[in-house]
């Protein structure tokens, strides 16, 4: 449970000077007014605004000269600070140990820091006194604007009031004042928000995932394509940062968002005219491909550190030039993706997908689907597609082949995608519930290919390796990860049984049956 | 949530106004801390202005009746809280006497705090109790005051061999000179011999300065109220150690 530390943010309407309204308080309550503070900082945050999520704020600014970040505290309370490095983005491991990155690294997960806006202003603390002198509430008047391209963006003028722990009384009475006598609503937002608005960004960040309101008699084609067109704001939205290299989600949640729109193209394919359907998916299938390479790499090394952690340090190490490796490779790889999708080839491919999703699909009679309403189309599907899993589920046992696994889970995406995308359709938690189990067995299959894909991209290293310094030592201790990862795959291989068991269940088979009935 | 304790089986050298200076700076620094004050004479929370008067009294408190979280008040300092001290803290011992598992009884109580804060800071009275006991289990550290004399080294090396023996997992336990006169020489000797010594023995020690007996006046810590004098800066640089010890 959190402590009672109430807070309230109030905006100052247009017009009402804010020395107006501390001499108003004045006369009504014993107040102590502070020094003015000046503040010029920036807002910063993930793309995806993780510390927003979190209720953190997080500032940059300078302190004696020195970039500084500050991490907002309860209200009323001094930020955790810490002296950084100035950089154009940080990583959880680009700030310096200490509580600040405790703090912050669990919310930011993989994700950059980002300056989302610049905030300049000044701040005129207060606080209201009890009989003893003691403070019992905490205000901050705040006049800010956005530092935006040739000038300001004056922010709404906002009053900031505090609780003080163990005294809620004292709060109440003076937001009271402020609501009724004063006549004070409720602060648009936060200072960030409005900022970062002003800047002419959006303040909730990048898009990563996409909602859709479908009706279920609403046509699939138009439901298709509605769902098609959010995919595609979401690729558009993710290609600067991925070209940039802020960090490695905003190239996996393009991808992701080109692999959704795939499935919806093939899933829904007798919604479309099949000679511009044939090159649009030609189209995204490329984005895929030239983008793939430096997604493999990038997995490659998010996991490293946690695969070679379960080793003995001198093996550690001695793998020091693999990962040197890695990142070079890394580094080729994203120079080839930018060379791409800053190409003429991308600007055609996807301008043409564009003006596909826009313009008109043509008669019907080419496209038996198109008109047939998307309850019905996508719940065919999910019926088929899960039918078709646990088939072949069903037919693999101890001495099936790797790739049994890896067709079912190429399966089981598609049948993700169409359950997140359409699941909103139906009623009730079916939908939801089966992307559960979905996702535990779906858990088992990844990590079963995963650590082939590992193994079979490290065992490839190893030609390269030979030639550098300390590569020999490399490669011994490269042996040790490569068996490490076959065991883990085997180990995953066992856990399959169990979770498939529950995914086919005869009771969810015949809940989908009858949940996506026709 | 580190413990941090102020101790010394002595009165009147310096707890209290260690306790309230390192917890103005931790809270100044942005840790959340909370200051326990421990000491039925109440210093710390007439410093802060907060009246004292925990309901259901420490009795209660240490069983573990009433939730503490909701005994707690803010102070004037930003990020910093009291759990203020209260009369019936006197029958104290004689709680934690009768109420079993006693070593663990202050640990209890700040159990539900962690959550919470980063730091607690434990304003110990003088006397050796079963209140120390509990104490020495649930701090991480102790810092312990000394006015510089061979005789209090002397019981502080006692009090180290005594929490080092007796208690399971001990507590580091910090020595640092307070009151320091610089115009006595056997004050400029002890602390010259014993900081440079001995790595339990703080590097910064306090000066005896009047700043720091105005604090009752002021109502507050002196690193508040005359940042820039002679003292505010020892407690500065005593935070920054203890702030190092405790890797936080
Ligand atoms: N560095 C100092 N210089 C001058 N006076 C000091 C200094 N430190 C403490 N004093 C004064 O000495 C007295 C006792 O200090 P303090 O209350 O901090 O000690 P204490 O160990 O907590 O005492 P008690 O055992 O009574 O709790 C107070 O009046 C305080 O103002
Ligand atoms: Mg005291």
């Amino acid at each position: 449970m959190p402590l009672d530390v109430p807070a309230r943010a109030f905006a100052l309407p247009e017009g009402v000077d804010p020395g107006a309204l501390v001499s108003f308080l004045g006369e009504r309550f014993d107040l102590a007014v502070d020094p003015p503070e000046r503040t010029d900082h920036t807002v910063l945050d993930t793309a995806d605004r993780r510390l927003r999520a979190a209720g953190a704020e997080l500032r940059l600014h300078t302190h004696r000269g020195e970039p500084t970040m500050a991490l907002a505290g309860r209200p009323g309370a001094p930020p955790l600070t810490a002296t950084v490095r100035r950089r154009p983005r940080w990583l959880a491991g680009d700030l310096p140990e200490g509580p600040l990155r405790d703090r912050i690294a669990p919310a930011i997960g993989v994700r950059a820091l980002l300056p989302l806006a610049r905030v300049r202003g000044e701040v005129r603390p207060a606080r209201v006194l009890n009989r003893d002198d003691k403070t019992v509430v905490r205000l901050r008047l705040a006049t800010h604007a956005a530092v935006v391209e040739g000038g300001e963006v004056p922010l709404t003028p906002r009053l900031e009031v505090a609780g003080v722990l163990g005294y809620r009384r004292p709060f109440e009475r003076l937001v009271s004042v402020l609501t009724t006598e004063a006549g004070l609503v409720e602060a648009p937002g936060s200072v960030a928000d409005e900022a970062i608005a002003a800047a002419g960004g959006d303040p909730d960040g990048v898009p990563s995932k996409v909602r859709v309101p479908l009706r279920p008699d609403q046509r699939t084609d138009e439901a298709a394509v509605a769902v098609l067109r959010a995919l595609a704001g979401v690729v558009e939205a993710n290609l600067p940062g991925t070209l940039d290299d802020l960090d490695t989600e905003f190239l996996h949640d393009l991808r992701v968002a080109v692999r959704r729109s795939r499935s919806v193209l093939r899933e829904m394919k007798r919604a479309f005219p099949p000679g511009p359907l044939r090159r649009q998916r030609d189209a995204l299938r490329w984005v895929q491909a030239v983008t793939g390479p430096t997604r493999d790499l990038d997995v490659q090394l998010l996991e490293w550190d946690d695969l070679v952690a379960t080793l003995p340090e001198d093996r550690q190490a001695a793998l020091a030039p693999v990962r040197a490796l890695l990142e070079r490779r890394r580094r080729d790889a994203h120079r080839a993706l930018r060379r791409e999708l800053t190409g003429e080839a991308y600007g055609a491919a996807w301008g043409g997908y564009r003006r596909f999703l826009d313009g008109d699909l043509g008669p019907d009679d080419e496209r038996p689907d198109a008109a047939a309403p998307v309850v019905a189309v996508a719940g065919r599907r999910i019926r088929k597609v899960y039918r078709r899993m646990v088939a072949m589920g069903e037919a693999v046992d101890a001495g099936s082949p790797a790739t049994a696994l890896h067709e079912l889970r190429k399966r089981g995406k598609e049948l993700r995608y169409l359950l997140e995308l359409f699941g909103g359709l139906w009623p009730g938690d079916e939908a939801r519930d089966m992307v559960r189990a979905l996702k535990a067995l779906q858990d088992v299959l990844g990590t079963h290919q995963d650590r082939e894909v590992q193994a079979d991209a490290l065992r490839a290293l190893a030609p390269d390796l030979a030639g550098v310094e300390g590569g020999p030592d490399a490669l011994l201790a490269l042996g040790a990860v490569v068996e490490r990862l076959g065991t883990e795959q085997r180990a995953a291989r066992e856990r399959f049984a169990d979770r498939f068991a529950e995914f086919a269940s005869p009771s969810r088979q015949a809940l989908v049956a009858e949940t996506f009935r026709p | 949530m580190k413990v941090v304790a102020t101790y010394n089986i002595k009165g009147g050298v310096g707890k209290t106004s260690a306790a309230v200076n390192i917890a103005a700076l931790a809270a100044a620094d942005g840790l959340r801390t909370v200051l326990w004050d421990l000491d039925p004479q109440a210093a710390a929370t007439f410093l802060f202005r907060v009246r004292a008067k925990v309901r259901g009294g420490g009795r209660k408190l240490v069983r573990g009746r009433t939730d503490v979280t909701d005994l707690l008040r803010g102070t004037d300092i930003e990020g910093l809280d009291l759990l203020p001290a209260d009369f019936s803290y006197r029958h104290m011992d004689l709680v934690l006497d009768g109420a079993g598992r006693r070593t663990r009884r202050m640990g209890r109580v700040l159990d539900p705090l962690a959550e919470h804060y980063d730091l607690a800071i434990l304003d110990c009275p003088p006397s050796i109790s079963l209140v120390s006991e509990s104490v020495f289990d649930a701090a991480d550290a102790l810092l312990v005051p000394l006015i510089p004399s061979t005789l209090t080294v002397r019981t502080f090396e006692q009090l180290s061999a005594f929490v080092e023996d007796e208690v399971e997992d001990p507590p580091e336990v910090v020595a640092f000179f307070s009151m320091v006169d610089g115009r006595k020489r056997l004050h400029r000797e002890v602390v010259e011999r014993l900081s440079t010594d001995r790595d339990d023995v703080a590097a910064a020690a306090i000066p005896a300065a009047t700043e720091v007996e105005l604090m009752g006046v002021e109502r507050a810590p002196v690193v508040v109220h005359a940042p820039r004098s002679r003292a505010a800066r020892a407690y500065r640089a005593l935070w920054a150690e203890v702030r190092s010890r405790l890797g936080i």
